[in-house]
């Protein structure tokens, strides 16, 4: 009996084993293409029938892509971009926040409706009439153009993350900071948001990664080469009539790098705030 | 009246509304300025005639309103976009479920698939998207080099037919998608309490039927939130179809979102794109609703 239930045991593990595997190989191939393909020298991935691993495994793609494309602009566009988003963001979602978390006021429910049903909008529906605004106010070809349109677009979400922080932190404690002369304003930045730093972190990871990912705005408000982010660079040189895939491919990696990095850092929370709360960290 | 001025209470409450609304005061201007007077905005549009640079040139009415609803390429092109969104959500939702199971198994390195299934969701979207295009390069992308080792000579041009394009569109959306749809099922499943599992263990149940009676039920509730959010994401999916094909060949491709965007910057058919971005806005909003509203439903429990 004993042994037969750890047969069967043994032959379901196994079973999962080849599943995950099977699972795995459908779901990184890509990344496995890239880099096998960022190793192999022009000649090789240009050989037919492809080979699968390079030959003579080379960095040379990662010196040369900085050659051919102004990569380190690229680098620099993004940075802008995704930092602006984090500082906008940040200046205009704290204080909401808080308000909505910790104030009472008429309208208070309205206003958490209204940002959870523009938190789906789809940038498209409105990308026309941005770009006629930006040309009015003189911002076209701009990263703040492409800083705000980022900002807007990812506020609706971190109010509704800070709002679960800061509703999670004891009244108790502003209100010691109250007591011991505190002003609401003094209170809420010496002792409530030390205290919700980890859930802030996250949010600004998560407008970070969302400006360093934009393609769209840039793609309709940036209109100079050198100011491109990253993913407009890439997307730009996809589109040339003779692409260099080997270079392209490096420089893909080390554009994936860093927000693969920042991901993992707040995976978790991301994934419990877009669920609403429905599931826990 | 002067009475209720001098209530002490009265007064704190009044300070208290007054320091609400200053706070919330430059996300809601710029909600407003950015978000609800854009949409009013492109509803003035759809209503005139405009030239190339978009500027309005005289009343039309809603004359393209009714030009697009009775010409079969919106209707094509809508229809297609709600293929895309249901059947993306239901093959994400499924492989969500299935990659969720998996790893819902103890096994030594569990915690490095799951670390593993989450980088197409990581990385960068625009890029993983370019990345695809790559793979499924006829002569050169190692997509057709692995069918071909294993035994299918003549594999398609993925991108260079009406069929395989949109299908391979649609893949790499879903693709995109899984990640996320896995993640939030495997929290949910973690949080199904233990012992529900062992009293069904001990009436005799399979493992198939433990997931029907008890996985199952434990995870619904989210399972909703789940697919509606994925739905509104996977309807506004812009990059894939953009990067991937921009709409092509012929069109094939293209769903509402990528549509909107190539009639106005690509061909400069403002009116047209604005009109068709208010059927977007309708479609969404509606859809949007229904989720707060569930949302809102679950959060006075």
């Amino acid at each position: 009996m004993d042994l037969s239930n750890n047969n069967k045991r043994r032959i379901t593990n196994s079973f999962i084993i080849l599943l995950t595997v099977a699972l795995l190989i459908l779901m990184l191939f890509p990344f496995f293409v890239m880099l096998v393909s960022m190793l192999k020298s022009s000649k090789e991935i240009y050989h037919i029938p492809p080979y699968w691993l390079p030959k003579k495994p080379t960095l040379i793609n990662f010196s040369l892509v900085w050659n051919t494309i102004p990569l380190a602009n690229y680098f620099k566009g993004s940075l802008i971009i995704a930092f602006g988003t984090v500082v906008l963001n940040t200046m205009i979602s704290v204080p909401a926040g808080y308000a909505v978390a910790r104030l009472h006021f008429p309208g208070k429910k309205f206003i958490l409706f209204a940002f959870l049903i523009t938190q789906m909008f789809s940038p498209v529906v409105v990308v026309i009439s941005l770009f006629k605004i930006v040309i009015k106010v003189h911002l076209i070809d701009t990263y703040l153009s492409v800083i705000i349109a980022n900002a807007v677009f990812t506020t609706p979400f971190v109010i509704w993350m800070l709002n679960g922080y800061f509703s999670g932190i004891p009244k108790g404690i502003e209100d010691a900071a109250r007591i011991d002369g505190c002003n609401r304003v003094g209170a809420l930045l010496r002792v409530i948001l030390p205290i919700a730093a980890p859930g802030l972190v996250t949010t600004i990871i998560y407008t970070f990664i969302y400006g360093w990912n934009d393609f769209i705005f840039s793609l309709t408000f940036l209109q100079t080469g050198e100011k491109y982010p990253l993913t407009m660079g890439l997307y730009q040189f996809v589109g040339r009539f003779a692409v260099q895939w080997e270079q392209l491919l490096a420089g893909a990696f080390l554009a994936i790098l860093p927000v693969l990095i920042l991901f993992f850092l707040v995976e978790k929370q991301l994934v419990s705030g877009l669920a609403g709360g429905a599931v826990k960290e | 009246m002067g009475d209720t001025l001098l209530n002490p209470r009265f007064r704190k409450l009044k300070g208290e509304v007054g320091l609400a609304y200053a706070l919330l005061a430059p996300a809601v201007l710029l909600m407003v300025i950015f978000m609800v007077y854009p949409i009013l905005y492109v509803f003035i549009i759809s209503l005139f005639k405009t030239n190339k640079l978009a500027k309005i040139q005289s009343f039309d009415g809603f004359r393209v309103y009714g030009e697009l609803l009775s010409s079969k390429d919106t209707w094509v092109v809508i229809g297609r976009s709600l293929l895309w969104t249901f059947l993306g959500v239901a093959v994400k939702t499924l492989f969500g479920i299935i990659v969720a199971s998996t790893l819902n198994v103890k096994y030594t390195g569990r915690k490095i698939s799951r670390l593993l299934f989450i980088i197409p969701w990581a990385s960068s979207i625009p890029i993983s998207v370019m990345l695809w295009q790559w793979v499924l390069h006829n002569e050169f992308g190692l997509l057709n080099h692995t069918l071909k080792t294993i035994g299918f000579s003549n594999p398609p041009v993925w991108l260079g037919e009406a069929h395989t394009a949109f299908a391979s569109c649609m893949w790499v959306d879903i693709w995109l998608g899984i990640p996320f749809m896995a993640l939030v099922f495997l929290a949910a499943m973690q949080a199904v309490p233990q012992t529900l599992y062992e009293a069904a263990e001990i009436d005799g149940a399979t493992r198939v039927q433990k997931f029907r009676y008890v996985t199952l039920p434990g995870i619904a509730a989210i399972l909703m939130v789940a697919t509606l959010l994925s739905s509104l994401w996977t309807f506004n999916d812009f990059n894939t179809v953009y990067i991937l094909t921009k709409g092509g060949p012929a069109g094939a491709t293209n769903i509402l979102i990528t549509y909107v965007y190539l009639n106005s910057f690509q061909w400069l058919k403002w009116q047209k794109a604005a009109t068709l971005s208010i059927f977007t806005f309708i479609i969404l909003s509606t859809v949007s609703i229904f989720y707060a509203r569930l949302f809102f439903k679950r959060e006075e429990i």
